[in-house]
């Protein structure tokens, strides 16, 4: 790729997330004449930092994957909660706490943070740091089938961010 | 209309209060630092996730609606990588005993 591309791209990325930036202040702070300085700079701030720590991506999305892979999520926060309240509020107080090593295929660094922050919702998980590629889940109940629910999740994250 | 807007806020709040009480108790009967995240993450999470879809409905323009809707995700954001950071620290912790 020639360099007017790559930095015709990060203009593109620059310019889309500022707008973004600006909707999110719009939306929590209001539209008012005497905020714009403080928003300006809260803009300029916000899509600095994005840009340093999250770089213009080059793989495929399909926004039928993304939908598929919210919707998982909203299933599965779901069950996590009624999962976690059985469990609290049954008498008997049903755990059995432990710790799996789940061996992720997804390099080290954003796509690994992505995927534990996503898990980190599932039920009965949470990611607990990595250890020489494997991440470490404490799971409320080690009995349950976390590795395959694990896998599903990593394949749907894939399938929806980072088709390459 | 109106009618069916209040039961549907009314159904969702309750709904949501009761994850919360939920994953109080939790907190307090659950045994160490890595169950009581558990309870915390997940059933507030779906608590507050109710609570915002109940009072959508009473949401006087778009802007109170997105507003609702943004604060549920950044409340689910910091709350995904903050039990992440407890839990490592935890697990440190741990081991080093």
């Amino acid at each position: 790729m020639t360099a007017g591309i790559m930095a015709g791209r990060w203009w593109l990325s620059a310019a889309s997330r500022a707008a973004w930036f600006s909707c999110l202040w719009l939306v929590l702070a209001g539209a008012d004449i005497g905020d714009i300085p403080a928003a300006t700079a809260a803009v300029v701030a916000a899509t600095w930092t994005s840009l340093r720590l999250l770089e213009p991506s080059t793989s495929r999305r399909s926004l039928r994957a993304i939908l598929q892979l919210v919707f998982f999520f909203l299933v599965h926060s779901i069950v996590a909660g009624a999962d976690v309240a059985r469990r609290a509020l049954d008498p008997r107080l049903p755990l059995r706490p432990g710790f799996v090593a789940y061996p992720t295929r997804l390099p080290r660094g954003l796509r690994r943070n992505v995927f534990t922050t996503l898990t980190s919702l599932l039920p009965g998980t949470v990611p607990t740091g990595e250890r020489d590629g494997q991440l470490f889940y404490h799971c409320l109940d080690i009995e349950q089938p976390v590795l395959a629910e694990l896998a599903a999740e990593e394949a749907a994250l894939v399938r929806a961010l980072y088709n390459e | 209309m109106s009618l069916v807007r209040d039961i549907m806020t009314i159904a969702a709040v309750s709904a949501g209060a009761f994850f919360f009480l939920a994953g109080t108790v939790g907190l307090l009967r659950f045994p160490d630092t890595l169950t009581r995240l558990h309870a915390l993450t997940k059933a507030d999470n779906l608590g507050l996730g109710l609570i915002v879809v109940g009072l959508l409905p009473q949401a006087g323009s778009l802007r109170d609606g997105l507003k609702l809707v943004s604060i549920w995700l950044l409340v689910m954001l910091a709350g995904a990588t903050v039990s992440q950071l407890i839990a490592r620290n935890a697990r440190q912790d741990e081991t080093a005993k």
